[in-house]
């Protein structure tokens, strides 16, 4: 199986944190990876290197085979990220937000299916004319991902998705997000151990800026002798084996 | 599709959107004009102070506008720099050149519908008053203010990245203040003299107003249009370039 992204020691130092240490992942096309760790782990650094947001202190990672240092632009244009902090524009409706997105990444004449498919989608619909602003905060959420979604990237990452959202609205995403893994390769952060159970192929968990283990959740409750993500997690993260 | 003129879209639609903008970009001048056309009104003519009748009025008044283009300018851009959006595009295929131009754009057409409305309400006060107001005058105004209103815009951005949200409106409230006094719209700067006189000349905004009175006046001379037109244009030109390389600068500074 191809790989759409793969890191080698990637490594980001703050001033005096090393905040992702020699970190590496490789994950296949067209799955879905969840990255799990406490806060501070280093979740949000990882993916904002992989996206282009941030700059490796060393180490290297592709994302499509495209180095994200050298070759930024294009991974830009090959990625979707969705931001811990929903990011729309305040004033624009909904539609207006999605048709942005959409003209920033597509082509002229993909605009508009574009936007009536993910207002479809993601079942915006009723809220198309609405000012992002007057949403509801799960609603921003829900839009934010839509944004992220809309440009067709091969990665999307998506970081805390379902942060803020309630019971029914986490389910649709899920199912959006299970339709939306047919097309393209998925990086989620989740501090829902039910959602990374639910959606994800294989699974990473940091602690403090490394990896402390990999595999798929059957792999890990072996390693762990655990049962159940969430206890899996736990043993790791108290380092209790 | 040109992201930079995307871009531009959703800041003049946001811009559009705010109740506040049409307050001061275009209500607000206006007002002004109208007061001060009330004050001159009640200067004696003996007094021969012309810097508050109509076809001086309008001129400074134009600039006067422009300071608050600056205004809304730093506000959009302290405010995106502040929320998650920006990250956003950051994160997209957009170039640093799509956010000046984004940025700045839009912020023309204001300046430009603005001198627009506040012109139009100077000819109704000048018909009102009976002061003469030259209509080729205005409309020879209408573009030649515009490179002042590059200026203003490119201080707002620069403002606007260097500042935050909160601090942004503060500094430019500051620079409108003083900028409206030394620019000599609210006095005539040529008939006082001294120390004061003196500043003005060291600040564009003098410069700016006069060759707003300048064109209504059709004087364009080089001592009252051209030369001033130099002054602004170079002014515009350099600041624009400060403010764009301060993105920039701020844009791969955020994204090391
Ligand atoms: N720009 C920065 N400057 C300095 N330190 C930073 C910066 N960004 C992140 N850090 C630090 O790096 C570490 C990892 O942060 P990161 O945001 O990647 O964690 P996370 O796993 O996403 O946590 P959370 O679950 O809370 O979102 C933290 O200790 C954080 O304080
Ligand atoms: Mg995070």
């Amino acid at each position: 199986m191809a790989k759409a992204i793969i890191t080698d020691k990637l490594t980001k130092v703050f001033k005096d944190k090393t905040a992702v240490n020699a970190v590496d992942i490789s994950v296949e096309e067209n799955s879905l990876v969840a990255l799990l760790g406490v806060n501070g782990a280093g979740k949000t650094t990882t993916i904002r290197m992989l996206s282009g947001l941030s700059k490796p202190t060393s180490g290297k990672a592709t994302v499509m085979d495209l180095d994200v240092v050298s070759s930024a632009a294009q991974v830009k244009a090959l990625t979707g990220i969705s931001t811990q902090d929903t990011a729309v524009a305040q004033n624009l409706t909904v539609e207006e937000n999605l048709r942005f997105m959409a003209q920033i990444y597509l082509d002229k004449t993909e605009v508009n299916s574009a936007v009536e498919e993910i207002i479809s989608d993601f079942g915006l619909a009723q809220c198309r004319k609405k000012k992002a602003k007057l949403l509801s905060g799960g609603w921003q959420r829900r839009l934010s991902i839509a944004m992220a979604v809309i440009g067709k990237p091969r990665v999307l990452f998506l970081d805390e998705p379902t942060l803020g959202l309630d019971v029914l609205a986490r389910r649709e995403l899920w199912e959006e997000i299970e339709r939306l893994k047919k097309n393209m390769t998925i990086v989620l952060t989740t501090h829902y151990m039910e959602e990374a159970q639910e959606l994800a192929d294989y699974i990473y968990i940091m602690i403090d800026g490394s990896i402390a283990a990999s595999g798929t959740l059957d792999e890990l409750e072996k390693q762990s002798g655990r049962k159940g993500l969430e206890d899996v997690f736990v043993s790791i993260a108290r380092g209790e084996n | 599709m040109n992201r930079a003129i995307v871009f531009a879209k959703r800041n003049l639609i946001e811009m559009s959107r705010d109740t506040l903008s049409y307050i001061f970009c275009a209500a607000f001048p206006i007002v002004m004009l109208v007061i001060m056309s009330l004050v001159n009104e009640s200067i004696p003519k003996q007094a021969n102070m012309t810097i508050f009748r109509i076809d001086n009025l309008a001129g400074g008044i134009a600039i006067f506008g422009q300071t608050f283009v600056m205004l809304f300018t730093a506000i959009g851009v302290a405010r995106d720099r502040n929320g998650s959006f920006l990250v956003r595009l950051y994160a997209s295929p957009m170039k640093g050149r799509d956010f000046a131009v984004g940025y700045i754009l839009p912020m023309l057409a204001v300046a430009i519908i603005q001198v627009v409305l506040a012109f139009g309400a100077s000819v109704i006060v000048s018909l009102v008053t009976g002061d003469e107001l030259k209509i080729l005058g205005l409309i020879a105004a209408t573009a030649a203010v515009l490179p002042s209103a590059m200026m203003f815009t490119a201080i707002g951005f620069l403002f606007g990245t260097l500042f935050n949200e909160k601090s942004a409106p503060g500094m430019c409230s500051v620079l409108i203040s003083i900028g409206s006094f030394v620019g000599g719209i609210w006095f005539d700067v040529d008939g006082t003299g001294g120390v004061i006189a003196d500043i003005s000349r060291w600040t564009p905004f003098y410069y700016a107003t006069k060759v707003a009175r300048s064109a209504i006046h059709l004087e364009f001379t080089a001592e009252n249009f051209l030369w001033p037109m130099a002054v602004v244009i170079i002014c515009a030109g350099l600041i624009t370039a400060l403010a764009c390389m301060a993105f920039s600068g701020k844009m791969r500074a955020d994204l090391a």
